[in-house]
């Protein structure tokens, strides 16, 4: 009995996710694994789709005139010390005024992040390449477009990563309201003293968010053109 | 042919960088601004291109007001080439090069067919093209500046010092190529560097500038060393400017002795095609032999030659290296002394003495 009083926590942990992942409710219907990550899934994509639309353009614009880039370094260090918790609370407060008021604070932790990639990635462009870029008769934007966004990618992949892996992350409160996805596990795991559910499902929130890390790794190494991968390795 | 009017550049904290510049840069020649550094050469050059804007005066291209055109139109008229290349580093070097004729709305495949054409043009093996810059030498990337500048054949040329970041020998290789380009091409060409050795080779006319971008002397090289318009630019000039200007003189008309003379006992080995192998003395051998080529080479070259053989003479070749005949040091000054007196002539009648 000892030596198995000792693996106790191991055989625990062990029968708990068989127990999770054994279940037939895994498999098929509303509560199967696959759902549950496509909710998630589908959820973050809309605050991640919904933040590159306000934060991107934006930031590009800031970066290119060079404009608020004191204003822009404040809000990415207040946005930095955003507590995720608060975040969560206010997901749960904000769940009485309706379903889509979740996506705020999410697309308020992963905009951040993006507005600063794009502006520090844009503005970080070789003036001297600028300068030649104008000198031989490019328009401003095509400056922009054709110079300064190539020359930003590697930057602004580096930022959807963070974001994205953030945001796939807190998507967790979003069962809070209903919305489904792996916080659900998590969440009503919890609620019905189920472990083998809440670990279950924190297990697939972070093998979820180490996916899209090696995601956007392999899209940084491969995706990019030669030239701006290398150059600056 | 541009012309400066008047043209001045005051910035906004209110450095003055040029002072109001009259100045005519004449069509198919090159035109070479030098000045110590600051004196306001890249303004000059940029304003032609309107990358800076007069905030006096009028810069005339071809009698147009170059304020009145578009600046982007205009720009994709001239080409222009920069110290640090400013290539695009996410294309390959044949987009590069195509950048401008894609701005002109050319088809992707005659853009490429005209820029595979200039990278020959300017000395690139055909590989180069599928490169990205970071992948090319230092020189390799001025080259390919240049033949992005030329791609949309532009009559005019202007270049802010595009060969000073390279070493000794890529630049001189660098100049050899624009000499050949331009002998074929007649551009107007205005170029800035500080380098005189490179205005006396590349110049046509040569601006020698002082602060504020006012003008010291216009002159073509010859002239500028033979006769200095005063002592300051002499000094900008450099001491050795006698001997810069041997270099603006082909080495014609030197008497040669036979190949085969011997002189103080040395002897000039040849192999079987009749060039040179080394200087031999009984014993003693010299493996290096400084040759010139008569009619190619400059003066400055024949003296060389002269200097640097054991036998104090030099050595004439043809164009394949097969020697031709001996010229003694005193044959190469004579030649000298036959190509005319203008440099005694030029600084007697400006009164320069510059302390010789
Ligand atoms: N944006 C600017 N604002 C204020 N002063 C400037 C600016 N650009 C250039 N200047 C000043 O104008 C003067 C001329 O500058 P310019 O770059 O034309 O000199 P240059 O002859 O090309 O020098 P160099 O040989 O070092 O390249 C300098 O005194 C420089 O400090
Ligand atoms: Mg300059």
């Amino acid at each position: 009995m000892g030596a198995a009083g000792i693996g106790g926590g191991t055989v625990n942990l062990y029968s708990w996710l068989s127990q999770f992942f054994g279940d037939p409710d895994r498999r098929h219907g509303p509560d199967s694994i696959v759902h549950r990550v496509g909710e998630h899934l589908l959820f973050s994509g809309e605050a991640l789709g919904w933040a590159l639309l306000l934060a991107v353009p934006l930031g590009l614009l800031l970066g290119y005139t060079g404009k608020a880039a004191g204003l822009v370094t404040a809000l990415s260090g207040a946005a930095r010390a955003l507590p995720t918790l608060g975040l969560v609370t206010l997901a749960v407060l904000l769940a009485g005024v309706g379903d889509t008021a979740v996506l705020v604070p999410l697309v308020a932790l992963a905009a951040p992040v993006l507005l600063v990639a794009a502006c520090e990635g844009v503005r970080s462009t070789d003036p001297d390449l600028r300068d030649a870029a104008r000198g031989i008769g490019l328009t401003h934007r095509q400056v922009l477009w054709q110079v300064c966004i190539p020359w930003a990618l590697p930057a602004l992949l580096a930022g959807l990563r963070t974001a994205a892996v953030q945001v796939i992350a807190t998507a967790t409160v979003a069962s809070y309201v209903g919305l489904g996805g792996l916080g659900s596990y998590v969440v009503g795991g919890l609620a019905t003293r189920d472990f083998a559910q809440t670990i279950g499902g924190a297990l697939l929130v972070v093998l979820l968010a180490v996916a899209t890390q090696l995601l956007f790794a392999l899209l940084i190494r491969y995706a990019l053109p030669a030239g701006l991968r290398r150059a600056r390795d | 042919m541009i012309r400066f009017d008047g043209a001045a550049k005051r910035h906004p904290d209110g450095t003055l960088a040029v002072e109001g510049l009259d100045l005519t840069v004449p069509a198919g020649r090159t035109t070479v601004l030098v000045g110590p550094s600051g004196c306001g050469k890249t303004t000059i050059l940029r304003m032609v291109n309107r990358m800076v804007e007069p905030t006096a005066g009028r810069v005339l291209l071809d009698g147009t007001d170059v304020a009145q055109l578009d600046a982007a139109k205009l720009r994709r008229g001239i080409g222009y080439v920069i110290q640090q290349a400013g290539l695009f580093p996410h294309r390959r070097v044949i987009d590069n090069v195509a950048t401008v004729p894609y701005l002109l709305g050319w088809d992707r495949k005659r853009a490429r067919t005209r820029a595979s054409e200039l990278l020959e043009l300017v000395g690139l093996p055909p590989e180069t093209a599928r490169r990205y810059p970071f992948q090319l030498s230092g020189g390799q990337q001025q080259r390919v500046g240049v033949a992005r500048a030329l791609a949309a054949d532009p009559p005019l040329l202007l270049m802010d010092e595009p060969f000073s970041a390279v070493d000794p020998v890529v630049r001189s290789g660098l100049q050899d190529e624009l000499l050949r380009l331009q002998a074929e091409l007649n551009k107007t060409v205005l170029f800035v560097t500080h380098d005189i050795e490179e205005a006396v080779r590349l110049g046509d006319q040569i601006v020698v500038l002082r602060e504020h971008g006012r003008i010291a002397q216009v002159a073509d090289p010859a002239t500028l060393l033979a006769a200095p318009a005063d002592e300051q630019v002499a000094a900008f000039l450099g001491r050795d400017r006698g001997l810069r200007g041997l270099a603006l003189r082909p080495a014609e008309g030197i008497v040669l002795l036979a190949a085969n003379t011997p002189l103080d006992g040395w002897t000039l080995a040849v192999d079987q095609e009749g060039r040179p192998t080394g200087w031999q003395r009984s014993a003693e051998t010299i493996r290096q032999v400084a040759v010139f080529r008569p009619g190619l080479d400059t003066l400055r070259t024949a003296l060389d030659s002269a200097v640097l053989s054991p036998a104090r003479v030099a050595v004439a070749v043809d164009h394949a290296g097969r020697v031709i005949g001996l010229a003694p040091r005193a044959a190469v000054l004579d030649a000298l002394d036959a190509a005319g007196p203008d440099t005694a002539a030029g600084i007697t009648a400006t009164g320069v003495a510059d302390g010789r």
